[in-house]
């Protein structure tokens, strides 16, 4: 990527009506290139992290506390940035945008998090149509999307409720709503299901799966192993800076130890 | 959803810290406009004094009535001299006395009330013109002075100037009130939808796109709390003028007059600019999210 590149607005070309990019599409949805990020010097947390992810993947990470997880999405949407290294998003480099184009870059990402992050005083139709209306979207399109996707998460009726009143499950489809309805090139996932019971994890979990099935890629942070061992998915384990690959879940043993050998 | 809007369900969220915003903005701005209010007044009657071009001139007790018609005669024949007035011991003593009902005056013999020549100038007539006039009268033998008014305008100019200054010191503490009062308000506006701000921006809203129903609620705090004050003091002023505007007017010759539209609407706006100034800066160091 040139300079010049690098300095103008971040405005992918995969977004349906948009004009199709056939050289963007070819690359790695996500590559990260020797990514370094330390809080402290003496503790680092990601050291030399080297990884790809195609389009149209579901990606668990996992790990223990302070593994970097969390960190690791964050540098995706720019709210922090890499040490040294690059994170390449549809083959922009993250960490060189200009502040002014980190809001197009977050355009394109869906954030769901632990603690729902919803603006609980307002209804559940208000916090979905959010993203929308920041798109300047017709108020006449906001009102059927929303519709059509509260209805895919489970939430069809209930639009007018206030998003305080709402179960943490309910709470949690909304957050997903929110993230899926400018259908983002990718998810990212924060410890989605920490805040929840097992049952309702797995129902989180597979409308993550229902999402991804739409070509969507979904990137899963969870320190949860029964949620990785429901269906063989891409696991990456995060661990002292470092990140371990495993393309078929972490119940395939013999891979794994194949892994870390 | 428009800035407005935004603004709009915003304000409704918060609105007991926007009615306390509004009514401290409120209480600043009563006190500039009343300033503004006394200094607008000084100004108006120094205009009056300035421009009423008349003059005493007092007669010495011993001076003839044919002395006195001498220099009338003379007086009228001055091309800046509109007209010449002789008024006696006796009437000044009636003038005087006339509508009061003052038992120490009435007391005083007329001789206590120098006869003098009332002349009235023309409204073309300068202050150096009338202190010429003045100063060829008080060479006079029946002349005993000579009061133009002039000191009384100067007085008046150099009372006007220190309220000047008073008034733009005071403008100057009431904008640093307004735009702490707004950005304090505007930060714990922010505090409070938290959440709504770092979702925008995770959902990628630029600056702008956040900060604009901010400056919409500061601007507005602003203007309301100056319109607020505006009217507060034209309802104080209706009341001081219906019960003293006949002493006021007895007293210094003019009835007192509000503050001028130009200068009263002025105000607004520069509180509503104060208001989003204050908001924008409030906001510049907090979306750092």
């Amino acid at each position: 990527m040139t300079r010049a590149n690098a300095g103008a607005p971040f405005r992918p070309m995969l977004r349906q009506g948009d004009r199709f990019d056939p050289e963007a599409a070819r690359k790695p949805l996500l590559v990260f290139d020797d990514v370094h990020k330390a809080y402290r010097a003496d503790a680092p947390v990601l050291r030399g992290l080297r990884l790809s992810i195609e389009r149209g993947e579901f990606v668990f990470f996992t790990g223990p506390s302070g593994a970097g997880k969390s960190t690791l999405l964050r540098l995706l949407y720019a709210a922090e940035a890499v040490d040294s290294g690059r994170i390449l998003f549809m083959g922009r480099d993250v960490g060189r945008l200009r502040p002014e184009s980190v809001p197009y870059l977050r355009r394109n990402i869906g954030v769901v998090f632990q603690d729902f992050k919803l603006i609980e005083n307002w209804a559940v139709w208000e916090n979905v149509a959010l993203p929308l209306e920041v798109l300047g979207v017709p108020q006449r399109i906001i009102r059927t999307r929303v519709g059509e996707v509260l209805e895919r998460v489970g939430l069809g009726g209930r639009g007018a409720d206030r998003a305080g009143v709402l179960s943490g499950g309910e709470q949690q489809r909304v957050a997903i709503a929110r993230a899926i309805v400018c259908e983002p090139a990718l998810v990212l996932a924060d410890e989605p299901t920490g805040n929840l019971d097992p049952q309702l994890a797995i129902d989180i979990l597979g409308l993550f799966e229902d999402i991804n099935e739409t070509g969507v890629t979904v990137l899963f942070a969870t320190h949860d192993r029964s949620l990785l061992d429901i269906r063989p998915r891409r696991v990456i384990v995060l661990d002292d800076g470092k990140a371990m690959d495993v393309p078929n879940g972490l119940g395939n043993a013999a891979e794994l130890i194949g892994h870390v050998a | 959803m428009s800035p407005l809007e935004r603004a709009w369900r915003g304000g409704r969220s918060d609105w007991q810290l926007h009615v306390l915003s509004i009514f401290s903005v409120a209480v600043a701005f009563v006190c500039m406009a009343a300033a503004l209010l006394v200094v607008v007044n000084v100004q108006v009657l120094r205009d009056a004094w300035a421009r009423s071009g008349r003059a005493s001139v007092y007669l010495r007790p011993d001076a003839s009535r044919d002395a006195a018609t001498e220099i009338e005669t003379a007086l009228r024949s001055v091309a800046k001299v509109r007209s010449v007035r002789y008024v006696s011991s006796d009437d000044a003593r009636r003038e005087v006395l006339d509508g009061r009902n003052d038992p120490i005056i009435a007391k005083l013999p007329s001789a206590a009330f120098p006869a003098s020549l009332e002349v009235s100038l023309t409204d073309d007539a300068s202050q150096s013109a009338v202190q010429k006039i003045a100063e060829t009268l008080q060479v006079l033998p029946a002349v005993e002075s000579v009061e133009t008014y002039q000191s009384w305008t100067e007085r008046l100019a150099s009372v006007l100037r220190s309220g000047v200054m008073a008034a733009a010191l005071l403008a100057a503490v009431v904008l640093a009130a307004v735009v702490s009062v707004v950005a304090s308000t505007i930060r714990l506006t922010l505090q409070r939808r938290r959440i709504e701000v770092e979702v925008l921006k995770l959902i990628g809203a630029t600056d702008d796109y956040v900060r604009r129903p901010f400056i919409i609620e500061g601007a507005v705090q602003g203007t309301l709390g100056s319109l607020l004050a505006m009217g507060l003091v034209g309802a104080l002023f209706l009341i001081v003028r219906s019960r003293f505007d006949d002493e006021l007017g007895a007293l210094i010759g003019i009835s007192p007059s509000f503050l001028p539209w130009h200068v009263a609407a002025g105000m607004v706006v520069v509180g509503g600019a104060l208001g989003a100034v204050a908001a924008y800066g409030s906001l510049r160091k907090l979306l750092l999210v």
